[in-house]
């Protein structure tokens, strides 16, 4: 059974005097321990996608089966239990954080909500997060907006990972980080990936990444799946044209020398 | 070639939390008349602080060092410049200062999260191109007794096309001013100017996009905007600062596209300001790497990517994530 089913996923929204449909019947899964990527152009409904599978939105129609349950009908502390399985990191962690929190405060959220571990646990916890992301402990007590771009995108992935998630969905995360940087940070995802099993729902407009991290790709246009499939070779040889376009856009280094 | 502009050992620090913090760090270099010249690197590598000194842009409470001589014919005596009425915020967060995760595949020394001691922070090294109410004191660094003029003789496209455009003033009036103010042209002169630069940039039924707002109009499209704007009074230089990264891959490809043919049809200079090394390939003809606000080196593109005398070039050009790229992980069915 597939960790993530979503099916007929529909949102629409208001726009001047009718709607647009942001996601129209939307379909894909995702197995465990599997990256699915999602890439499309601006506007193609990737972020509703995201916010619709996390129940941030709620959708005008279909279905989203989580670990084998209905998530659109759970609720309270089933709700709860299964949001822990589930988690996400954005594009920019400080939109997400209150940036005067520290790092520990927002890495002591999850694991005191989810009661993960006692009070006098949590510190050790914390520094035990913090090494496996790659930070020293020392960065505990450090505000969200005294540290770097990407010491915050460890940190939002530090976060993630504190209640052992299936799931992490992913929206352009490293899209804004320098290439070194981003380097870093998908080793850190792939490796977390080979360790725990976490399966990603990798959101994208960058094929290039997309190729480097993702198992499949569904690229989407304007809210529908234009095509999908085995990430390579939806990218070596796109069927749609959207698809064709976006790997027509993608910038090429053209090295005559071998890197 | 001739030089269109010679930066000789510029240097420029921002003041912040009290202390002196370097940005560019005696760059020279000079930019050939005609030519298609990209600047790149990372965050705090100085790339913005070096167009916004070109442009006469850097704030109060940047301190500058060296020279920058033009070669512009009709250029006017100083102080007689006229201030943009917008300003962006200008303030690169991009990248880490440091942090250290061992033996990673994608990773090299070179770059990235080091933690090198001459790291300039991203948090504050690049932010102080904005200053209060949007005016902006010119910088006295022309040494020449002749200064280009912002808009007239640079036209600057910045990241964010909303940060340079009015929003409440329909497009095709403020693209109109700018060819007023320069070209001393009437009002219906301008307006049309106006209307044939938005053909020029390809917004589609230019009519009904001279009269858009700003916020009517996509991403892309004010970009476009922003570009007829920066060109409208015919300069002799156009500087583009990552004019392109917060675009989609599809609308950054046509935007680049739309710079290369304005360029080449009005045969203006093109100064690229990129952390995509990759983009700045395509579209120029050299390429200068910054790092910590220096200038590591300066050749044609094909020597920069394919024959890089710098390790830190090498490992901007490995981190590349290209669609032709060996494979990063192992083929196959997830674990
Ligand atoms: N809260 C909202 N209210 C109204 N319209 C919305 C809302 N959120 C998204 N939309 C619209 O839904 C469509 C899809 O937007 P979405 O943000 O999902 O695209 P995206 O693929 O994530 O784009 P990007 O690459 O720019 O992030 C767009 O037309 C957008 O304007
Ligand atoms: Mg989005």
């Amino acid at each position: 059974m597939s960790l993530l089913a979503v099916s007929g996923l529909t949102k629409r929204y208001r726009r001047g005097g009718g709607t647009v449909a942001a996601v129209d019947g939307v379909a894909f899964a995702i197995e465990p321990g599997e990256t699915l990527a999602l890439a499309g152009p601006s506007g193609s409904g990737k972020s509703t996608i995201a916010r619709l599978v996390l129940r941030l939105t709620e959708p005008d129609a279909g279905t989203i089966q989580f670990e084998g349950a209905d998530f659109r009908s759970l609720g309270g502390s089933a709700l709860r239990a299964r949001r822990a399985r589930l988690q996400m990191v954005f594009q920019d962690p400080l939109a997400a954080f209150n940036p005067r929190a520290t790092v520990a405060r927002v890495l002591d959220d999850p694991l005191r909500i989810h009661g993960i571990a006692s009070r006098t646990e949590r510190p050790r916890r914390i520094a035990a997060l913090l090494e496996r992301v790659g930070l020293g402990a020392d960065l505990a007590p450090r505000a969200i907006h005294e540290i770097s771009g990407g010491q915050r995108q460890r940190v939002a992935i530090a976060r993630a990972i504190a209640t052992k998630p299936s799931l992490i969905v992913l929206d352009e995360a490293v899209s804004a980080l320098d290439v070194s940087v981003r380097g870093r940070i998908l080793d850190l995802l792939l490796d977390l990936q080979a360790t725990e099993r976490i399966a990603y729902l990798f959101i994208s407009h960058d094929l290039g990444v997309v190729r480097a991290v993702a198992h499949r790709l569904v690229i989407l246009d304007a809210g529908r799946v234009a095509e999908s499939g085995d990430a390579r070779a939806v990218i070596g040889n796109p069927q749609s044209a959207i698809g064709r376009a976006l790997v027509a856009a993608a910038p090429r280094l053209n090295r005559t020398t071998a890197p | 070639m001739t030089a269109l502009l010679s930066i000789r050992d510029l240097t420029v620090s921002y003041r912040g939390d009290g202390r002196e913090v370097p940005a560019l760090r005696g760059v020279s270099l000079e930019i050939e008349a005609g030519e298609r010249l990209a600047i790149i690197g990372e965050s705090g590598s100085g790339k913005s602080t070096l167009a916004l000194a070109i442009a006469g842009l850097l704030a109060r409470g940047a301190r500058i060092g060296g020279a920058i001589e033009w070669a512009m014919p009709n250029l006017q005596m100083p102080h007689s410049f006229a201030p943009p009425s917008v300003l962006p915020d200008i303030s690169p967060t991009r990248g880490e200062i440091s942090s250290s995760v061992a033996g990673t595949s994608f990773s090299t020394s070179m770059i990235g999260e080091s933690g090198n001691e001459k790291a300039i922070s991203p948090l504050v090294g690049e932010m102080s191109g904005r200053t209060e109410g949007g005016a902006v004191e010119r910088r006295p660094l022309h040494l020449g007794s002749a200064v280009p003029r912002l808009g007239r003789d640079i036209g600057f496209v910045f990241q964010d096309p909303s940060s340079s455009l009015d929003p409440v003033m329909p497009v095709g009036k403020q693209i109109a001013e700018v060819a007023l103010t320069h070209l001393g042209l009437s009002w219906p002169q301008a307006y049309a100017h106006a209307k044939t630069l938005l053909e020029r940039v390809r917004l589609p039924d230019p009519d009904a996009s001279m009269r858009a707002y700003p916020h009517q109009l996509s991403g892309g499209q004010k970009q476009r905007v922003a570009i007829a704007a920066a060109i409208a009074a015919g300069p002799k230089l156009l500087i583009a600062d990552e004019a392109t990264s917060a675009l989609d891959t599809i609308v950054q490809a046509e935007i680049v596209s739309l710079i290369r043919r304005l360029v080449a049809e009005d045969g203006m200079t093109l100064l690229f300001i990129s952390h995509d090394i990759a983009l700045a390939a395509e579209l120029a003809e050299r390429i200068a790497v910054f790092r910590y606000g220096e200038l590591l080196e300066l050749g044609t593109t094909a020597q920069i990517v394919n024959a890089p005398r710098h390790a830190y070039t090498r490992a901007l050009l490995d981190a590349h994530l290209g669609l032709d790229a060996g494979p990063l992980r192992q083929a196959g069915a997830p674990a």
